[in-house]
C-alpha cells in the first residue's frame, strides 16, 4: 500500500517539528555555550508550541489508520498530543530553574524532554502491541537517564539503577505477555486482537479449544497488567517509586510523576477500549476484574504507606500511587465516560503535581545538601506567601476539594464508576480521599501553622513563579468553569470501536 | 429582568476578599476598613432581601435564578430563598459584620489573610443557604470548610493545629459520603434539582439504596449539627478558634447541617426519616443523648469557652428533636408537626444570636485575663458591671427564660414533641433542668458572684465602646424577639407549612 506523501507529512508534522527542535537545541547549545541555558529553554518552549500548533492546523481530515506503521490518527491522538506537549512545556520551565539539571548540559536535558514529547505523541496514536511496547520502553529509558542526571550524586545513581532494574524486568514481562497474545491471535494490531478475542477460540492461529485459549490469554493479560502497573507505579509494582522520586533531581521527579504515567495510561485506555472492551468477550470481563483489583490494591497500599512518610518527595511518591488508583477506576469502567474522566483527572493531577514540585525546587534549591524533609517547608507562608498558596491549591486539588479541577475530575470519575455499577469501588476511593487529607495535612501544617526555621525571605526564580502560577490558575479555572471540556474529552474517546 | 439580588449577596463578600488581596500587606487600616465595609454591604443587601421576600411571600421559593453551570453533568447555578433561608442569610451577614468589626480591634497578626478568609467564608455560608442544586449545595458546603480550617489553624489557641485538622477531617468525612449519595440520587432520578427531587422522592422502591443514600446525606448533616456521638470535633474547634471564628462556627456553621436536614434530608427521604424515628428510633434517641449528655458535660466543665461549646451540642439537640417529631407526623397531627419544626427553625436563629453573643463575651473576658478557668474567677459583677449585665441576659436567654428569644424555640419544640413523641418530650425536658443548673451555678455563680480576688482582678476594665457595639445588637435582638416573636415566627411558619405540605 502506498501512502500519499503529503498525507504522511501532515500526519507527522508535529513529530517532525519536535525532531527538528531537538537538533536545534543540541546544535545551538554549542554555538551559544556561555548563555546556552536560557536559549535551550526558549527554543524548547517554542518547539513544543509549534508542535501543538501544527498538530491542530495539519489535523488529518478523517480518522486515518496508518496500518503499516501501527498508528491510528484520531481525535484521541490529537488530545493526547496537546495534553502531553503542554505538560512537558511546564516541566521545561522547572528544568530552567533546577540547578541539578544543568550539568553536564541543559541542552541535553531539554533534548530529552523534547524526545519524550515525541514519544508521547506516538503513544497517543499507537494501536499496535509492538509499537506500544517500544514507545513505553523508550519513554522508560528517557526517565532512567533523567533520574540519574546528577552523575556525581550517589543517591541519584542508586535511584536510577533501581528504576532501571525494575523497569526493564517488568518490560520484559510485558513483552512476554504480548508475545503470548500474538501467539494465540497471530496479530499485533489492537483492532485485530479485539476481533480475535471476540470470535473466540475457533479462529485461533493455534486452533485451540475454548478452555485452552483461556490458559493462554489469562496469563498473558496478567503479565501485561503487571507491566502497566510498573509503568504507572501501581501497587504491588510501586516499590521503585519512593526511592526514585527521592533520589532524582526534583525536576526529573516532576517528570517521572507525570510523563510515564501519562504514557502508560493512554496506552492502557486504547488497549482496553479497543481490544478488551466490556461485554465483548469474557476476556474483557477478566481484564476488568484485573484492573479493578489493581485499583483497589493501589489505593489501599498507597494510602497506608503515605501516612508514615516524613520526606516530601517520598510522600508525593505514595500519593502519586493513590492517585493512579483513582485513575485506574476510569479505565476499569471500560467506558467512554470513564476514559474521558481519566484524561481530565490526569491533566489536573499533573498540573497540581508539577506545581508542588516547582515549590519544592524553590524551597530546597538553596540548601546544601539538598534536604526534602517536610520541615523544609516550615513557615513557608511567611517566607513566600504565593509559593505556599500555590502548594495549598495543588494539595487541595489532589484531595479533590471543590473550586479546584480535582473536584470535577473526581466527581466525573465517580459518576463513571457508579454508572457502571461500582458503588463499593467509589466507596474505597472516598475512604482513601479522606485518608489522603491526613498526609497532605502534614505539608499544610508546617507551611501555615508552624513558624519558619529561618527568617530570611525566599527569593523565587521567575521561571518557577511562572510555572507555579500557570498550574494554579489552570487548576482553579478548570474547577470553576469546566463546561465544554468534558464534552471535548468524550468526543476524543467516542472514535474508538466499542 | 429584575436585579439579581441573590447573586449580588453571594458575590459581594467574594469581591471584598479579592479587593483585599490587592491591598498591600502593611496597610492594615485600609484592609480592616474594606473588610468591614463589604460585610456591612452584604448585611444591607440581606436586609433588603428579607423585606423583598416578605413582600413576595415567605411560603414559596422566591427570586429564583437558574443558569446552566456545568452543562455536561446537568449541574445548574440554581438559587432561591424562602422564609426558612432568608432569616439565616440575614443572621450570617449580621454575625459576620459584628465579628469583623470586633476583629478590627483585636487581630494584629496577618490581618490581610484574616479578612480575606472571613469574607470567603461568608460567601460559602450564604451560598449553602441559597443553593437549590445538590452539587451547588455541596460545593458551597466545602467552600465554607477551607477558610474556617485555616482560621482555626492560624489564629487559634494552643492546640489549634489539632483542632483544625479534626474539624476538617470530620466535616470532609461526612461530606464525601454525601457526595456519593448525591451522585446515586442523580442516577435514580436524573436531576440534581432539590425542589424537583422533593417531588420525585428518590429510591421510593429501593430500600437498600434509600438507606445508603439517606444515611450518606444525614451523616454529613449530623456531623455538622452536631448530633451525639459525632460531636467531638465541636468542643475542640470552638474552644481553639479565635473569638470571631467561634462566633461564626456556633452562630452559622452548625446551622448549615440543620438547614441541610430541613431542605434536603427531610424532604427527599421522609419515609426513611419516619422509619428511623418511629420503627427504629435511632434519631430521637441520639437527639435526646445530645440534649442530656451535652448538658451534663457542661455541668462537669471548668473551661468557660468549652462549656459554651458543649451547651451548643445540647441546644442543637432541641432542633434535632423537633425534626424527629415532625418526621413522625400523620395527617391528624400536622399542626403539631408544624409547631415542632417552627420551634426547630426558631432555635436555629435564636441559638445563633444567643451563642454568638456568649462567644463574644467569653472571648472578651479571655482577652483580659488570659484564662478560661471558671475557678479562677469570682465576684466580677462589681468590677465589670456592664459585662455582667450583658452576660446575664444571654445566659438567661440560653436557659430559655420567658421573655427572651431562647424561650420560644423550647416552647414550640416541646409543644409539638409532647403530642407526637411524648416519651421523648418528657426526657428532653430534663435537659432544660440541667441547663438551668449549669448556667446559674457555673456561669453566673462562679464568674460573677462569690468572693472577689482584688489582687488578681483589681485592674480589670469593663467593656470598651467597640466591644459594646459588637454585642449590643445581639442583645437587642434577643430581647425584642423574646417579647414580640410574631413576625419572625410567621415567616418561619409559612415556609415550614409549605415544606411539610409537599411531603407525602
Amino acid at each position: 500500500m502506498l501512502l500519499d506523501p503529503t498525507l504522511v507529512f501532515r500526519a507527522f508534522s508535529s513529530e517532525l517539528v519536535l525532531l527538528f527542535t531537538t537538533l536545534l537545541v543540541l546544535a545551538g547549545d554549542l554555538v551559544f555555550r556561555p548563555r546556552g541555558q536560557r536559549y535551550c529553554t526558549v527554543v524548547t518552549l517554542g518547539g513544543l508550541f509549534l508542535a501543538s500548533l501544527s498538530a491542530v492546523v495539519f489535523r488529518v481530515p478523517e480518522d486515518i489508520s496508518l496500518m503499516p506503521a501501527g498508528l491510528t490518527l484520531d481525535s484521541f491522538a490529537l488530545a493526547v498530543k496537546l495534553l502531553g506537549f503542554s505538560l512537558i512545556a511546564v516541566i521545561a520551565l522547572l528544568a530552567e530553574a533546577d540547578n541539578c539539571c544543568q550539568s553536564p548540559s541543559t541542552a541535553l536535558y531539554c533534548a530529552l524532554l523534547l524526545v519524550a514529547a515525541l514519544v508521547i505523541s506516538i503513544l497517543g496514536a499507537a494501536s499496535d502491541l509492538v509499537l506500544i511496547l517500544l514507545a513505553l520502553d523508550f519513554l522508560g529509558v528517557i526517565a532512567y537517564i533523567m533520574t540519574g542526571y546528577e552523575r556525581l550524586s550517589p543517591n541519584a545513581s542508586e535511584a536510577a539503577l533501581k528504576y532501571f532494574l525494575y523497569g526493564s524486568t517488568l518490560s520484559a514481562l510485558m513483552l512476554f505477555g504480548f508475545s503470548w497474545l500474538y501467539g494465540a491471535s497471530a496479530t499485533t494490531d489492537l483492532v485485530g486482537l479485539g476481533a480475535f478475542l471476540d470470535r473466540g477460540a475457533t479462529s485461533s492461529a493455534l486452533s485451540l479449544r475454548a478452555a485452552e485459549l483461556d490458559y493462554v490469554v489469562l496469563p498473558a493479560l496478567i503479565m501485561v497488567g503487571a507491566g502497566f502497573a510498573m509503568k504507572l507505579a501501581a501497587a504491588p509494582f510501586h516499590q521503585w517509586a519512593p526511592d526514585t522520586y527521592q533520589g532524582a533531581p526534583t525536576c526529573s521527579t516532576a517528570f517521572i510523576a507525570v510523563v510515564p504515567k501519562l504514557g502508560g495510561l493512554i496506552a492502557l485506555i486504547r488497549l482496553t477500549l479497543v481490544a478488551l472492551p466490556a461485554g465483548s468477550s469474557e476476556h474483557g470481563g477478566d481484564w476488568q476484574a484485573l484492573l479493578v483489583a489493581l485499583a483497589v490494591v493501589t489505593m489501599i497500599v498507597g494510602s497506608l504507606a503515605a501516612l508514615w512518610q516524613k520526606d516530601v518527595k517520598r510522600l508525593l511518591a505514595y500519593s502519586g500511587v493513590v492517585q493512579v488508583g483513582y485513575m485506574l477506576i476510569g479505565v476499569a469502567t471500560q467506558s467512554a465516560t470513564g476514559a474521558a474522566a481519566l484524561l481530565f483527572y490526569l491533566f489536573i493531577y499533573a498540573l497540581a503535581s508539577v506545581g508542588i514540585f516547582a515549590a519544592i525546587i524553590a524551597v530546597t534549591g538553596k540548601t546544601t545538601p539538598v534536604s526534602t524533609d517536610i520541615s523544609a517547608f516550615s513557615g513557608l507562608h511567611q517566607r513566600a506567601p504565593w509559593l505556599a498558596f500555590g502548594t495549598l491549591v495543588g494539595l487541595f486539588a489532589l484531595i479533590g476539594m471543590p473550586l479546584t479541577g480535582g473536584f470535577i475530575g473526581k466527581f466525573w470519575l465517580f459518576v463513571a464508576a457508579l454508572e457502571k455499577g461500582f458503588p463499593w469501588l467509589t466507596g474505597i476511593a472516598m475512604l482513601s480521599s479522606i485518608i489522603s487529607i491526613a498526609y497532605y495535612w502534614k505539608i499544610i501544617r508546617v507551611m501555615y501553622f508552624l513558624p519558619a526555621l529561618t527568617d530570611d525571605s525566599l527569593r523565587v526564580p521567575i521561571w518557577l513563579s511562572v510555572a507555579l502560577s500557570l498550574c494554579v490558575v489552570l487548576v482553579i479555572l478548570f474547577g470553576l468553569f469546566p463546561s465544554g471540556v468534558p464534552e471535548l474529552f468524550r468526543m476524543a474517546i467516542v472514535d474508538f470501536r466499542f | 429582568m429584575q436585579f439579581p439580588i441573590l447573586s449580588a449577596i453571594l458575590i459581594t463578600p467574594l469581591l471584598g476578599a479579592l479587593l483585599i488581596l490587592v491591598i498591600p500587606r502593611e496597610d492594615v487600616r485600609t484592609i480592616r476598613r474594606v473588610g468591614v465595609a463589604f460585610a456591612v454591604i452584604s448585611f444591607v443587601l440581606a436586609t433588603i432581601l428579607w423585606i423583598r421576600v416578605e413582600q413576595l411571600g415567605a411560603g414559596a421559593l422566591q427570586l429564583v435564578e437558574r443558569y446552566p453551570w456545568i452543562a455536561d453533568f446537568d449541574i445548574w447555578y440554581h438559587v432561591g430563598v424562602d422564609g426558612l433561608s432568608t432569616p439565616l442569610i440575614w443572621l450570617t451577614a449580621l454575625l459576620m459584620t459584628l465579628a469583623l468589626f470586633y476583629s478590627a480591634h483585636v487581630i494584629e497578626d496577618r490581618v490581610k489573610e484574616y479578612y480575606f478568609l472571613f469574607l470567603l467564608l461568608e460567601t460559602g455560608l450564604i451560598g449553602v443557604f441559597l443553593a437549590l442544586d445538590l452539587v451547588l449545595f455541596y460545593v458551597f458546603w466545602e467552600i465554607g470548610l477551607v477558610p474556617m480550617f485555616l482560621i482555626i489553624g492560624i489564629w487559634g489557641g494552643k492546640r489549634r493545629d489539632y483542632a483544625a485538622i479534626k474539624f476538617f477531617l470530620y466535616t470532609l468525612a461526612g461530606s464525601v459520603f454525601a457526595l456519593l449519595a448525591i451522585i446515586a440520587i442523580y442516577f435514580n432520578t436524573g436531576t440534581f434539582d432539590i425542589v424537583e427531587l422533593a417531588r420525585l422522592q428518590p429510591f421510593a422502591q429501593d430500600v437498600l439504596w434509600a438507606n445508603l443514600a439517606s444515611w450518606g446525606l444525614w451523616l454529613a448533616f449530623a456531623i455538622k449539627i452536631p448530633v451525639f456521638p459525632l460531636h467531638t470535633w465541636l468542643p475542640d474547634a470552638h474552644t481553639e478558634a479565635p473569638t470571631a471564628g467561634s462566633v461564626m462556627l456556633a452562630g452559622v456553621l452548625l446551622k448549615l447541617g440543620a438547614y441541610g436536614m430541613l431542605r434536603i434530608g427531610l424532604p427527599l427521604f421522609p419515609q426513611m426519616f419516619r422509619y428511623y424515628v418511629l420503627d427504629v428510633p435511632i434519631l430521637p434517641v441520639l437527639a435526646l443523648f445530645s440534649i442530656v449528655y451535652g448538658a451534663l458535660v457542661c455541668l462537669a466543665q471548668w473551661d468557660f469557652k468549652r462549656l459554651i461549646a458543649y451547651s451548643s451540642v445540647a441546644h442543637m439537640g432541641y432542633f434535632t428533636l423537633g425534626l424527629c417529631a415532625a418526621a413522625a407526623r400523620s395527617a391528624e397531627t400536622q399542626m403539631a408537626a408544624i409547631s415542632a419544626l417552627d420551634g426547630a427553625a426558631w432555635q436555629l436563629f435564636s441559638h445563633g444570636i444567643i451563642t454568638g453573643g456568649m462567644f463574644f463575651l467569653v472571648g472578651m473576658l479571655y482577652e483580659r485575663t488570659h484564662t478560661r478557668d471558671l475557678r479562677a474567677f469570682g465576684g466580677l459583677s462589681g468590677q465589670m458591671p456592664v459585662y455582667y449585665g450583658l452576660t446575664l441576659v444571654f445566659a438567661l436567654a440560653s436557659l430559655g427564660l420567658p421573655g427572651l428569644a431562647g424561650f420560644w424555640s423550647e416552647l414550640f419544640v416541646f409543644r409539638g414533641t409532647a403530642q407526637l413523641l411524648p416519651l421523648a418530650a418528657y426526657i428532653g425536658v430534663l435537659g432544660m433542668v440541667f441547663t438551668a443548673a449549669y448556667i446559674l451555678w457555673k456561669v453566673i455563680q462562679y464568674v460573677f458572684l462569690g468572693t472577689f480576688d482584688a489582687i488578681r482582678w483589681g485592674t480589670l476594665t469593663d467593656l470598651a465602646w467597640w466591644e459594646k457595639v459588637a454585642v449590643v445588637p445581639l442583645l437587642v435582638l434577643t430581647i425584642v424577639l423574646g417579647l414580640y416573636p410574631a413576625p419572625l415566627l410567621a415567616t418561619f411558619d409559612s415556609a415550614i407549612t409549605a415544606l411539610l405540605h409537599v411531603l407525602p
